[in-house]
């Protein structure tokens, strides 16, 4: 039995670890803390801008540029990661299809191109003629009903036409007394069917024949029925529309994912952090963790490296623009063309920092700017990836699919 | 404020602030916000507050965190939390202890003045008017779970059982029974011996004290940092280089980590202890992955519900009670998956804190009550106490498991009464 540590708890370290220990080898996930996933709208985004808007995901991940992570990832590893993710939360989890776009809305009020969603969030795919009533609450920070019914009701659809869309705002705490409660505080008040229930009331009047009507998502974190009972209870389909973090769709994802990984036997080294590794030639032989007082050993066959980017620390900058992987002193590409890591044009530009990463051939594995591997047993996979800006394009959890899938091929097949 | 008691473990938990991107995860992990309004969360009064605390003053609603750590383990940006949070309300405390944290926090006394008396003491805390009244004079909930007293405390234990007349081929280690284990959980203390023997250990039991975390966990720093140096000076003196192995989970945390973290405590003889001490089961999953277990395990055919405390993950090694008792054969365990108990050392102990430590403990006893197993298994004492309390269920220590596993029960069952069946 293969001994495989992965480093990084977040999609691509879940899935990889998911995806090994279902095949048989022996898993052990350390993670500094919980990963992005959970940060996440609970969407899968596969390919949403680049730059324009892309309508259809897989023929543009197809097209992607020589430097960018899916040219090397290839199509095939982008749909197996996506159906392995599909099948792995089961049924009901994720709905829709890599190869098409859907439009759904923000917070802001603004359709994001999106691949897969929640089926929570299906009924939001705009459409020219809808009638949507946007509900928020009072009590509730960073959903403002009013913007986001004024934005979408004021923008024409790519498409053409255009979808009615007008606020409702409830006066309803998820405690008593509780004047600014998170989505987190209202999600678990969603929990509580008696909760749902004065919703439905005082919500009920107020309808007028609408073809939907908007959430703020935040119905329900463990009850997995708590929106379809209020869409039953209101006769009419709703839609989850994410939120900033902390994102309760990204949350139930995260769980869900933890569990299913558990339940394939993955074994998770929690709060602690990779700190060195050991090495015999080209092949490593074991990952160093911090653990309370000693550093441990951890043997392994293969590492998987899911760190994340920039933004989780996998990547820093020190200050006179050093820039340097942290944990195995990886070889940066994507250095070459830039003259600034980062811009003041906070908006507008692409900060350059956020493409930089590891370079890594068919198999991921990292390699320097002559091609050669680094080491021959270890895999970098997600945000760790040299070439795109995931954000902006909304492709990172696509990368993170695909690039884990690729080395799972590649480490089962050795 | 620079010198929030005057502390280098508060410079360097202050340090980390910077690191924090707000990111919320914190947040949706911390089992008190989760229950209470009354307490806005760890990224509040964690780095958030952090930065506007000045001249020791510090925002009340502090002392509503509970220490579980559970926000430390799950920051992604390796922020000091729920040691800022611990910091934070010893400085808020700093004038005004209250004479119910400075009791509660004398763990031997409590043990040395129960141990004699422990029918007498066990009844007393049964009875309702006595309790009432502790309520109401120092503000220990009167249905909080007590520890429950016993007759032979387990160095008396240790004294006076026949030396082991077994060979000792793996030498010697060192014992480390906590108070609990010493005073109140002896049996644990007394199982963890056998098992050590057994393995071919000669097991060392030098005359020892409180690690001071209960004092720590109050914001007493100071008598916690006397307790814990004067705790590593007596471990030491049984030998150097010897392991250490303690089946308290959250005096090794205090050991290995919490002291110098959250108190900035710094002497060699504390990082010399901190190195070489072991979780009993850490200790136990060391040896196997270094081939050096004994695996023959008599089969078990049950149902364990194991809940780790929160003490004992905020220790970043993993689960190793489930890595050992997975060995064992015929053996089923159900993770509770959940962050806290709700006891936390001895948050759940207070009079202001009761309502609130059980609802955090209620996803942990529903669980236990739906999967109704034959055992429940937990690696610190109070969180034993706690869940005991709540579900009436036996709780135990995993040892347990290993030790009727190897066969020891029956061995002792045998010894105690030459009658009894064999078999495990
Ligand atoms: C502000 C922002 C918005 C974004 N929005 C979008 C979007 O809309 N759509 C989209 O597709 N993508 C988006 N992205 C990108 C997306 O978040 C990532 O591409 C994706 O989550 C990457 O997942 P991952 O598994 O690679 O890494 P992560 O989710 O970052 O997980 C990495 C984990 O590894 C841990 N770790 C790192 N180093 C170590 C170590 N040495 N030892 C132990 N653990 C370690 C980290 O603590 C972290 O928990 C956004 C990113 C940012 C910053
Ligand atoms: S988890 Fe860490 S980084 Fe995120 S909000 Fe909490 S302290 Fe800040
Ligand atoms: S230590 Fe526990 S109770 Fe305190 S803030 Fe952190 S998670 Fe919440």
């Amino acid at each position: 039995m293969k001994r495989i540590v992965v480093i990084g708890g977040g999609l691509a370290g879940l899935v990889a670890a998911t995806k090994l220990a279902g095949g048989g080898s022996s898993v052990t996930l350390v993670s500094e803390g919980l990963g992005g996933l959970q940060l996440s709208q609970g969407t899968i985004d596969v390919y949403g801008y680049n730059p324009g808007r892309v309508r259809a995901p897989m023929a543009a991940v197809a097209g992607a540029p020589a430097v960018h992570p899916y040219a090397r990832i290839g199509t095939s590893a982008v749909r197996d990661g996506v159906a392995f993710l599909q099948d792995a939360l089961g049924t009901g989890w994720l709905v829709g299809d890599p190869e098409v776009n859907l439009q759904l809305p923000t917070a802001l009020g603004v359709l994001r191109p999106t691949a897969l969603v929640p089926p929570s969030m299906a009924a939001g795919q705009a459409q020219a003629g809808q009638r949507w009533a946007i509900v928020g609450f009072r009590q509730l920070k960073d959903f403002g009903a009013e913007l986001v019914a004024g934005n979408l009701a004021r923008a024409e659809l790519s498409r053409g036409g255009r979808i009615e869309a007008r606020p409702i705002v409830l006066d309803l705490p998820p405690r008593s007394g509780e004047s600014d409660a998170s989505g987190l505080v209202y999600a678990r008040a969603f929990d509580d069917p008696a909760f749902r229930e004065r919703v439905v009331a005082a919500l009920r009047p107020l309808l007028d024949g609408e073809t939907a009507v908007g959430f703020p998502a935040v119905l329900g974190l463990t009850d997995p029925e708590a929106w379809t009972a209020l869409r039953d209870a209101l006769g009419v389909p709703v839609f989850e529309i994410p939120l900033p973090p902390p994102g309760i769709p990204g949350m139930r994802l995260g769980r869900r994912l933890t569990a299913v990984a558990k339940q394939r036997g993955v074994r998770f080294l929690a709060g602690s952090r990779a700190i060195g590794h050991e090495a015999d030639g080209l092949r490593l032989t074991g990952v160093v963790v911090g653990t309370a007082a000693t550093p441990r050993r951890l043997r392994a066959d293969d590492v998987v490296y899911a760190p994340g980017g920039f933004e989780s620390g996998a990547i820093t900058v020190d200050s006179r623009w050093g820039i340097r992987e942290r944990l195995f002193g990886l070889p940066l590409a994507g250095l070459d063309d830039i003259d600034r890591l980062i811009t003041d044009e906070y908006w507008d530009d692409p900060q350059s920092v956020f493409s930089v990463g590891v370079g890594v051939d068919a198999a991921m594995r990292p390699v320097r700017s002559d091609g050669s591997v680094v080491y021959e047993n270890l895999f970098a996979i997600g945000g760790i990836l040299a070439g795109a800006c995931r954000w902006r394009e909304k492709s990172g959890e696509g990368i993170a699919l695909g690039s884990a899938m690729a080395a799972c091929r590649a480490i089962e097949a050795g | 404020m620079d010198d929030l008691l005057g502390l280098v473990g508060h410079a360097e938990a202050r340090a980390s602030l910077d690191h924090c991107l707000k990111c919320t995860i914190c947040e949706t992990q911390c089992p008190v916000a989760a229950v209470t309004p009354l307490f806005p969360g760890p990224k509040y009064v964690g780095p958030q507050a952090e930065r506007f605390r000045a001249d020791g003053s510090v925002d009340h609603s502090v002392d509503y965190c509970s220490g579980c750590g559970t926000c430390t383990l799950s920051c992604p940006q390796g922020v000091k939390i729920a040691e800022l949070n611990s910091q934070a309300r010893a400085a808020m405390k700093a004038d005004h202890m209250t004479v119910r944290d400075r009791i509660i926090t004398q763990t031997i006394a409590m043990g040395k003045l129960m141990t004699p008396v422990a029918p007498l003491a066990n009844a007393a805390l049964r009875v309702r008017p006595l309790r009432v009244a502790v309520e109401a004079t120092l503000g220990i909930h009167r249905d909080a779970p007590m520890p429950k007293a016993t007759s032979q405390t387990f160095m008396a234990w240790f004294r006076k059982r026949p030396v082991p007349s077994a060979p000792a081929p793996r030498g010697p280690v060192v014992f480390f029974h906590g108070c609990a284990g010493g005073y109140f959980e002896v049996e644990t203390s007394k199982m963890t011996v056998e098992v050590l023997e057994h393995l071919g250990y000669r097991v060392v039991v030098p005359e020892q004290g409180c690690c001071g975390l209960a004092q720590q966990s109050n914001g007493l720093f100071e008598q916690a940092t006397a307790a814990v140096l004067a705790l590593c000076d007596r471990l030491r003196s049984a030998g150097s280089d010897l392991p250490i192995i303690s089946s308290s989970g959250s005096c090794t945390g205090m050991l290995k980590h919490e002291a110098r973290e959250i108190m900035g405590v710094s002497s060699e003889a504390l990082r010399d202890v901190g190195l070489r001490i072991r979780d009993t089961m850490e200790f136990l999953r060391e040896l196997h992955e270094a081939n050096a277990l004994d695996t023959s395990f008599r089969r078990q055919d049950t149902t364990v519900v194991y809940h780790a405390p929160c003490q004992l993950k905020g220790q970043a090694m993993g689960l190793p009670a489930i890595d050992v008792l997975s060995l064992i054969p015929g053996v089923t365990i159900v993770e509770s998956e959940v962050a806290c108990c709700g006891m936390a050392g001895t948050y759940g102990l207070k009079k202001e804190k009761h309502a609130v430590a059980q609802a955090v403990g209620e996803p942990l006893f529903t669980l236990i009550r739906d999967a109704a197993p034959e055992l429940v298994l937990c690696d610190t004492e109070t969180c034993r106490w706690q869940i005991r309390e709540a579900t009436g269920l036996p709780v135990e220590h995993p040892i347990s498991l290993v030790h009727r596993a190897y066969g020891l029960s029956a061995t002792r069952a045998r010894r105690a009464d030459p009658g009894a069946p064999s078999g495990a």
